[in-house]
């Protein structure tokens, strides 16, 4: 297995930090969006993602990670193997993180017909995709503005209804394919398509630290990564732990925060003044307002919470008119100034 | 001595200590005697090293099913990919450049993951390994993929490089030892890893290389990172106990100096850093290098001879500009004037797979009817045709098949494979030729800008890639080399002043240029021009109206004879046969414009390029 560079060791990247933090307390907050330069460590800070994760519970044998407690009727696997009669066993896997690779062909992420056993025994099987690996995990695409269009259109699909349907080559499975999206990239290079923005929660602009002295602990900490990956974990072990169990605490406390009707008040009206569409703006920003309150122990959300995730919710979804370049983190500040009071 | 060659001697020889940390060279040369010989030497240290083919396969690369063996077999039989038997070595990567972006992915991940996933899934194997890629692209030709670029540690130009160039005796001491024959070779290598194991930088050279990178305009980290990593190795391999100037000097100049994208001024004038490194800097009293000198001052040249110079009492500034002349001695001077200029015209690759105009798609678009052939490079077994194939040879096969096991199952061989494939509509370019003369400066210019911008508003909901060339004055430039952003596209038209004359040849020649290479990347382009046809400045620059027009003329006929699309938007007040007769030579399509309305013109443009 390789070994992921720690999360706590990494230098400054605060709003990303905070946005990966966020998720891994609620999910359903939905993804993030990176956006920045090469070399900025955006990779290094998702790949770290399953550090936070306490490990997820999974039926033995079933190749789409299932949860025992509640084995979905969609998943095949988990049919056959109650089928038996017997109890299924379970296990603990570390939560996927998975990378879908730029080139990466369509039979590869959707799953496709098992040559092997076709060929050697003659049997139709379904040889799952990446899609089923990342179930219950993270789906994390790096330079996703470049990932091709038949690609985006699959992933559209698939994050919105959650399901991996796969009708081709006589084959017809349907499998469970609940992920979160993380995706990165370099906006110079190309434009994402507004539905695919839409399906990140959360989106975060992602610099070099500019400052002198940051960058210098970044070096030296990477440096001694490279050189003992084990030994620089080792050193990191604590503090990871003790952020992963913060993470817990926090979830626990998730069902208890409280989102009052003035604060979704104040999330409709900012959603109104920059004109999102859909009501998926709202959701996100009241999910992202929970899971930070929750983090940081508080039993209310409070329309401090909202001011710090708006523009991370809100920054991707303004209707953009392609050669209107004002940063549309200005027009989200904007419209909380206007929203909140100064 | 020649400083490049004598560098890339010590690159060869830290790529065979440490391949994985550094992760590889981008080693950009043509093919030739310098390349070959630092290629020979190579096959000297490391014998057997792999090539990684132009045309291979995922299944090769990632490893995964064989399929032929486990036809034959009946039953599965894997392999290790490419990847996974390099392991802890090297790959030799020929023709970057050209390289398909599927392979660059997967390539770049592998280099981040140390890890590959063998085709089809499966456990991951190790695969910690170091590239060397070989980039012939010419100046003008889209270089290999940023994304294995930017990862790949040292990165090497020795296409200024002449015949065979002297190098140190240290260095080339230091490769016959790592060549010499028997265990010794390894034996010396073993010695030099036990050495980089307890070498480290102090916290002044890694602040001096941090903000070295910061001043060349470096903004990625993986830059300076290797950087730090190939001062150890280059001070393991001189035998030091410590890593000195000389290695921080050579190693900047291997690492950061080719990724600078600014001139670098001398480092900040600090307090000691012991004091208060936050400091605000002061003023700096020096003035920018300029980039017109080659800035080898005499006393760089003995800097290499002489290690022994004490350097730990050096105040850090000191080290920085020592750094910065090291580093600054490996640019040829127009590489320097091109960073003075800040100019960002750069020409971007790799995006792309490489091939023909009507691209022949074996994994998406319209389907065509399946061909024979093996599933593979992203290619999709045709199950259907596949079995039509094998069903009316099973009398034949079954004889030849063990015994009874065989009977019961269809004998399917290699040669009975047919593979999808599908037609698919490339990516288009609009290439927007706009004439910013005086003569159409006073009428035209804001019309002809405004038109452009709603087209480009179109192409952006159809994901067009565009691209702008300018002319006024005595010449054309590409404004805006293509791209799919936008926002660039509509800050180089804003920027775009008029006046000057009308060099309609060079930009026609330029348009041309850039059409060209766009098909060659698999992308169809198609020029939109707008010009009145008065052409008056000829390719040498100067005037002429007939001269100009005679040129305008033939490279219209060459347009024509490339078969590609264009549109002639006159924007004359007076339309005049000038440009109509261009628009008949070039097989365009002409739209006189009288009254230019951005959104007529619009809509034309719109109509003619479905």
């Amino acid at each position: 297995m390789a070994i992921p560079f720690p999360f706590s060791a990494i230098v400054g990247q605060d709003e990303m930090k905070l946005a990966i933090q966020l998720v891994a307390i609620d999910p359903k907050v939905g993804g993030i969006l990176a956006l920045g330069d090469r070399g900025t460590g955006k990779s290094t800070a998702v790949r770290a993602l399953a550090d936070l994760l306490p490990p997820l519970q999974v039926v033995v044998g079933c190749r789409y990670g299932c949860e025992p407690a509640s084995s979905s009727a969609t998943c095949t696997d988990c049919a056959s193997l109650k089928a038996t009669g017997k109890r299924p066993k379970t296990e603990t896997r570390p939560v996927p993180v998975v990378d879908l690779p730029l080139g990466a062909s369509e039979d590869r992420v959707v799953g496709a017909l098992d040559l092997e056993k076709a060929l050697s025994q003659g049997v139709k099987a379904f040889s799952p995709g990446l899609l089923a690996q990342a179930n219950r995990g993270f789906l994390y695409i790096d330079e996703v503005n470049l990932l091709e269009d038949h690609l985006v259109d699959l992933l559209i699909d698939v994050a919105a209804s959650g399901e991996n349907v796969v009708e081709r080559e006589g084959l017809s499975v349907r499998h469970p394919a609940r992920f979160v999206l993380v995706g990165s990239g370099n906006p110079e290079e190309g434009e994402l398509r507004p539905q695919l923005l839409d399906r990140f929660g959360l989106s975060v602009e992602v610099r070099t630290p500019q400052d002198i002295d940051q960058r210098i602990a970044v070096i030296k900490r990477r440096d001694a990564f490279e050189r003992d990956p084990q030994g620089f974990r080792d050193e990191w072990a604590m503090q990871n732990d003790g952020l992963r169990e913060h993470i817990l605490k926090a979830r626990k406390l998730l069902d208890k925060v409280k989102v009052g009707d003035d604060l979704l008040r104040l999330c409709a009206q900012l959603c109104q003044a920059l004109g999102t569409d859909g009501l998926r703006a709202e959701l996100t920003l009241m999910r992202a307002c929970r899971s930070l309150a929750a983090m940081q122990g508080h039993k209310a959300a409070t329309p401090a919470h909202l001011r710090t995730v708006a523009p991370m919710a809100l920054r991707h979804r303004l209707r953009r008119n392609p050669l209107d370049d004002t940063g549309s983190g200005t027009r989200v500040d904007r419209a909380l100034a206007e929203v909140l009071g100064t | 001595m020649n400083l490049a060659w004598d560098d890339a001697l010590w690159a060869l020889a830290a790529l065979h200590i440490d391949p994985v940390g550094l992760r590889g060279i981008w080693l950009r040369a043509p093919h030739g005697p310098v390349r070959d010989e630092w290629l020979t030497l190579l096959q000297h240290l490391r014998p057997g090293v792999r090539r990684l083919p132009q045309n291979i396969d995922s299944e090769r690369l990632l490893g995964g099913l064989d399929l032929s063996a486990t036809l034959n077999t009946g039953r599965p039989v894997t392999q290790a990919g490419l990847l996974a038997q390099s392991d802890q070595s090297l790959l030799l990567v020929p023709m970057a450049e050209r390289m398909a972006s599927e392979a660059a992915a997967i390539l770049a991940q592998v280099l981040d993951s140390g890890r590959v996933t063998p085709h089809g899934g499966g456990d991951t194997q190790d695969a910690r390994l170091g590239l060397i890629a070989l980039d012939e692209a010419l100046a003008d030709e889209p270089a290999m993929a940023e994304t294995l670029q930017e990862r790949l540690g040292i990165w090497l130009d020795l296409r200024h490089l002449g015949r065979q160039e002297e190098a140190s005796d240290e260095a080339l001491g230091l490769i016959g030892v790592l060549c010499s024959p028997d265990g010794e070779a390894e034996e010396e290598r073993q010695n030099v890893l036990q050495r980089l194991r307890t070498l480290r930088l102090n916290d002044q050279q890694i602040q001096a290389i941090t903000q070295m990178a910061q001043a060349m305009g470096i903004a990625s980290l993986r830059g300076p990172l290797a950087c730090v990593r190939l001062a150890c190795v280059l001070a393991a391999l001189r035998e030091s106990d410590e890593v000195q100037d000389q290695d921080l000097g050579r190693a900047a100049r291997l690492c950061l100096t080719p990724r600078a994208t600014q001139m670098p001024t001398p480092p900040e004038q600090e307090t000691p850093p012991e004091q208060a490194p936050e400091q605000p800097p002061e003023p700096q009293p020096e003035p920018p290098e300029t980039p017109q000198d080659e800035p080898t001052p005499p006393d760089l040249e003995q800097q290499p001879d002489s290690p022994d110079s004490p350097e730990e009492d050096t105040p850090l500034q000191h080290m920085g500009e020592l750094l910065l002349d090291a580093a600054l001695a490996s640019l040829p001077p127009d590489v320097l004037a091109q960073l003075a200029q800040n100019s960002t015209t750069q020409i971007k690759g790799g995006g792309q797979s490489r091939s023909g105009d009507l691209r022949q798609s074996r994994s998406r678009g319209s389907p065509l009817p399946p061909r024979p052939g093996l599933p593979r490079q992203g290619a999709r077994l045709h199950v259907l045709a596949t079995l039509g194939h094998a069903a009316p040879r099973q009398k034949l096969r079954a004889p030849l098949g063990s015994s009874q096991g065989a009977a019961s199952r269809l004998a399917i061989r290699a040669e009975d494979f047919h593979i999808h494939r599908f037609a698919e509509r490339t990516q288009t370019c609009l290439i927007f030729a706009i004439d910013a003369s005086g003569s159409a400066a006073l009428h035209r210019l804001a019309e002809a800008k405004g038109a452009v911008e709603l087209l480009l508003a179109q192409s952006y909901a159809r994901r067009d890639q565009v691209c702008v060339v300018g002319f006024r004055g005595t010449q054309a430039e590409v404004l805006l080399p293509p791209t799919k952003s936008l926002v660039r596209a509509k800050r180089s038209l804003a920027g775009l002043p008029g006046g000057g004359g009308t060099p309609l040849p060079h930009a026609m020649k330029l348009a041309l240029e850039v059409a060209l290479q766009q098909r060659r990347l698999g992308v169809t382009p198609s020029l939109v021009m707008l010009c009145d046809g008065r052409a008056n400045i000829s390719l040498q620059g100067s005037g002429g109206r007939a001269q100009a027009f005679q040129e305008s003329l033939s490279l219209a006929n060459a347009w024509r004879s490339q078969g590609l699309q264009s549109i002639w938007i006159d924007t004359s007040v007076r339309p005049e046969p000038q440009a109509e007769q261009l628009a008949q030579a070039m097989g365009a399509r002409y739209v006189p414009l009288p009254q230019a309305n951005s959104q007529r013109m619009a809509q034309v443009v719109q109509a003619a390029s479905r």
